[in-house]
């Protein structure tokens, strides 16, 4: 069961795209003991945050919401780190 | 048959001369279908072989086979090196020290059904595996050994009408009809280098 | 625990050592990742000696997944594992992949101490 949601608006120039869908995946990787799922609206399709694959996919553009959702016992801590991410711009550097 | 030092000598000469001499014509044939570089590929793999003549000669027929394989590996680049050394080196594998011809059919059967897997591939996708197949048939056949160069640069030729499926030519798809493959051309070549010295013996 | 490495083989040195920066600058530096490509005249092409060494350049326990371009690369490739030391031959697989999209991907997954065979399916995910 997912216990933690958050939705957060993707404000980085390019979106979701190939380089942040890798730091996405890498960073929810490092919750092992979570379950994370995102989606680009409220009702899914939910998918599986660390599969790079399913990610870079997505093809999520500046301005969507990314809705994440995850649980376990690392949900919350997964949670909070994956939705900063996104709000950091996932670290790309704007030139 | 016993194939002593000097005659494995010859073999490896022989078969080495051919293949060098029409690297041009194989490269011809590659230009049509593939990307040009199988004359080219095979002379280096064969070059490299001939070097090596003294010292694989003087090794086992086994051995000697094996060594040759795994030159052809090493050298060829491209896919013709893989698959022509998987068929050295399965013949290596297969045939004993002083093969019948009975031993000699079964030990290209191995070496057919070795590079059929090595390249994913099978009769009749325009490789040299329709070469080897009818050689082979013909072999089981009791067919007399003499006739085999004809019947492998006739099976050649017959890869003229086929479509190719695998490698570089496939991407040409229809267009790959009407072109001899030279993967098979090379094969016909090298076994009639292989009975011209065995026949002269 | 180590990660599993990462091979990419490109007719093109230019296509696999690009395909290899990529993953370095998308994935980063916790995958063991080498390249190689070209034939030994200057030329497009792949040779199974280069294929060895660079499965030995991005060794790892975990094994190695590859990541190859064209036909003759895939079947080098296939004839570099069968020449490998008994005991690494089943540790290294060539993934049905794109390679660099591939290469990537796989990276990511290794990155996150996935296994082979994980890495591995993750690459083919991309493969309809």
């Amino acid at each position: 069961m997912s216990e933690h949601a958050a939705s957060v608006e993707i404000t980085n120039p390019t979106g979701l795209h190939a380089r942040p869908a890798v730091k996405l995946t890498k960073l929810a990787k490092t919750f092992a003991d979570a379950t994370v799922q995102v989606a680009l609206a409220e009702g899914g399709p939910w998918i599986d945050a660390k599969s790079v694959v399913k990610i870079m996919a997505l093809k999520a553009g500046r301005g969507a919401f990314l809705h994440i959702r995850a649980g376990g016992a690392q949900g919350a801590e997964a949670l909070a780190a994956l939705a900063a991410l996104v709000r950091r711009d996932f670290d790309e550097t704007h030139v | 048959m016993h194939i002593d030092e000097a005659l494995r000598k010859r073999l490896i000469q022989t078969v080495a001369e051919t293949v060098i001499a029409h690297a041009e014509d194989l490269t011809e044939l590659d230009q049509a279908i593939g990307d040009g570089d199988h004359g080219l590929n095979m002379r280096r793999g064969f070059e490299a072989v001939l070097a090596d003549r003294d010292k694989i000669a003087a090794q086992s027929l086994p051995k000697a086979l094996h060594a040759v394989g795994m030159t052809l590996v090493m050298k060829v680049g491209g896919a013709s090196g893989p698959l022509y050394g998987t068929l050295f080196m399965q013949l290596g594998k297969s045939i004993p020290d002083e093969p019948t011809l009975a031993d000699a059919t079964e030990a290209l059967a191995a070496a057919f059904g070795a590079v059929k897997m090595r390249g994913k591939s099978d009769v009749g996708a325009k490789t040299m595996l329709d070469v080897i197949a009818p050689v082979l048939a013909a072999l089981r056949d009791g067919a007399d050994p003499r006739g085999l160069p004809a019947l492998a640069d006739a099976a050649a030729a017959a890869t003229k009408p086929m479509r190719a499926v695998r490698g570089r030519a496939s991407f040409l798809g229809d267009r790959s009809i009407g072109h001899i493959d030279p993967g098979a051309r090379s094969t016909a070549l090298i076994l009639r280098a292989i009975c011209d010295t065995l026949g002269a013996a | 625990m180590s990660n599993v490495g990462i091979v990419i083989v490109s007719h093109s040195p230019d296509v696999a050592k690009g395909a290899a920066d990529m993953v370095r600058q998308m994935v980063g530096e916790e995958v063991p990742l080498a390249w190689c490509g070209g034939n030994a005249d200057g030329g497009l092409g792949t040779q199974v000696q280069d294929i060895l060494d660079a499965i030995d350049r991005a060794w790892s326990e975990a094994g190695v997944a590859i990541l190859v371009d064209l036909g003759g690369a895939e079947t080098n490739s296939d004839m570099a594992i069968e020449l490998l030391p008994e005991e690494r031959r089943d540790r290294v697989v060539v993934c049905n992949a794109p390679v660099v999209e591939g290469a990537v991907v796989a990276a990511t997954e290794a990155s996150g101490g996935s296994p082979l065979a994980v890495v591995r399916a993750t690459a083919e995910e991309l493969s309809p």
